[in-house]
């Protein structure tokens, strides 16, 4: 299955097509481009190479068409699971349940088939506003990508518009897609941040999450309430002291 | 399978059965499961897991993602071995667990236990759902060591269930192993199929409760095990 699409995220309708497997900010080997690429650097070698920097950049798109292609292999990987585990597939309550699992396991990645530029559906406004924005407790959902096992917690961000705000939903909404992947707790934050900071340029972007990773809950070290916090300042956040000192105050009141 | 009999068993479930036919007719086992409540050994995990690393692959790979890509090099061999400690309640049964821990002890007042974690895989979305279990036995002079009961929600709960079945089986399984005058299971749990998906209702719960014996029939005993139980 080939997801081809590259979406540099200034550039309002440059799109590649190439063979490039782009998911989640990394880039494999096969990279082609057509003619009139991007004027993103061409990536010859695996994703390791890349500086992380950039690796908000892409955006995968996955379309719903994929997802209804996908469904029976998915449903089929799903069935195989259930016997390996020692189950019977066939009994009432499991009739069903490969398709119902592999739809699920399709909404919990949805974030793979959303754009921030087709989120945030234009909502940024000019407006004479220079103090800190604050929307917080924004609940997360993700997928840890090394056990496929939900990951949830809140989201708090932070930041100082430079004239420009952005529609307070469209934050929450900048957390889905980018939340809704297979991901890891340190980058989906930085990922968030970026892509604030890449849509509105504003002073500063600081944002913080704090999580429950089932797979440490669960399994493995089994310990029931920890929590995992990680934060991304950008812009005068992290170099002002008394800036980010606001904002973590705002946040925890 | 997991208290249900049906026509069509895997061939390594009919295995399974041949290998081990005196445990079909062990009085001890819980009269839910006429077959043996497992079709699963230790070791055969090991041996299962190739299979289960494949389905992983294959999963992630028709999501869209690069199954080379350095976070997802060996996530299907985590993710199998995961689900397999995640459902490994199929290969516990009570009588191993309970290690004789069954006192002879002149006491008939209420016994609870509360607010025990429990984390099971909801069977219709493979998604987890969690919460507590607040069990209330009524001793008929033997009492189970604590920490059995804690156990035996475990053996039942590491399982792709159903809530109701859940608390069903806990109940049942207590009164099996102790006979006491009643047993009484809550649990209050969340659900992540409804939360992380289709209605998405965050703070919603599911409360189940099974009552047997005596707080069945005695509606004073009944609450005061809920009150109790409720209590901070």
């Amino acid at each position: 299955m080939e997801h081809s699409k590259q979406t540099q995220f200034s550039s309002s309708d440059k799109k590649d097509a190439g063979a490039s497997s782009v998911v989640n900010g990394h880039c494999d080997g096969m990279l082609k481009r057509a003619a009139g690429g991007s004027s993103q650097p061409p990536a010859a070698e695996s994703g390791s190479q890349r500086p992380v920097m950039e690796s908000w950049r892409e955006d995968r798109t996955r379309s719903v068409e994929d997802n209804e292609m996908s469904l029976p292999s998915l449903a089929a990987a799903y069935t195989t699971i259930l016997r390996g585990l020692g189950e019977d597939p066939q009994r009432q309550g499991l009739l069903k349940t490969p398709w119902r699992a592999a739809t699920a396991m399709q909404f919990f990645t949805k974030g793979y088939q959303e754009k921030i530029i087709d989120v945030l559906n234009d909502a940024i406004f000019d407006e004479d506003h220079d103090e800190m924005v604050i929307v917080k407790d924004i609940d997360m959902f993700s997928m840890c990508e090394h056990h496929l096992v939900p990951i949830f917690g809140r989201v708090h961000i932070g930041y100082l518009p430079n004239k420009r705000v952005l529609g307070l939903s469209k934050l929450a909404r900048i957390v889905e897609i980018y939340s809704r992947r297979l991901q890891v707790q340190e980058r989906l934050t930085k990922q968030i941040a970026v892509a604030i900071t890449e849509a509105l340029q504003p002073t500063g972007v600081g944002v913080v999450i704090e999580a429950t990773h089932m797979c440490m809950v669960m399994r493995g070290v089994q310990k029931m309430n920890s929590k995992t916090v990680t934060s991304t300042m950008l812009g005068v956040f992290r170099e002002d002291p008394k800036t980010r000192d606001e904002f973590l105050t705002l946040i925890r009141s | 399978m997991n208290g249900h009999c049906n026509v069509k068993v895997n061939d390594t479930v009919e295995e399974f059965h041949c290998n081990n036919s005196d445990l079909l007719i062990d009085s001890r086992k819980s009269v839910v499961h006429h077959k043996h409540e497992t079709s699963r050994k230790k070791d055969e995990d090991q041996s299962r897991l190739p299979a289960l690393e494949a389905a992983y692959t294959s999963i992630l790979r028709e999501l869209g993602e690069d199954t080379d890509r350095q976070g997802l090099l060996r996530t299907p061999l985590r993710a199998a071995k995961a689900m397999q400690f995640l459902t490994k309640g199929y290969h516990e049964t009570i009588e191993d667990i309970l290690n004789n821990a069954i006192f002879d002890e002149d006491h008939d007042e209420m016994v609870i236990v509360k607010n025990i974690d429990v984390f099971s895989l909801c069977e219709h979305h493979l998604v987890p759902f969690f919460g507590k279990v607040h069990i209330g036995y009524i001793p008929n002079k033997k009492v189970v060591g604590l920490s059995k009961l804690a156990r035996i929600v475990e053996i039942f709960s590491r399982r792709l269930q159903v809530q109701e079945r859940l608390t069903k089986q806990i109940a049942v399984g207590i009164s099996e192993a102790l006979q006491p005058k009643g047993v009484a299971v809550v649990i209050e749990a969340s659900h992540m199929c409804m939360v992380m998906r289709g209605v998405q209702k965050i703070n919603s719960r599911t409360v189940t409760s099974t009552m047997l014996g005596v707080y069945l029939e005695d509606p004073k005993t009944r609450e005061e095990f809920l009150t109790l139980s409720r209590s901070a």
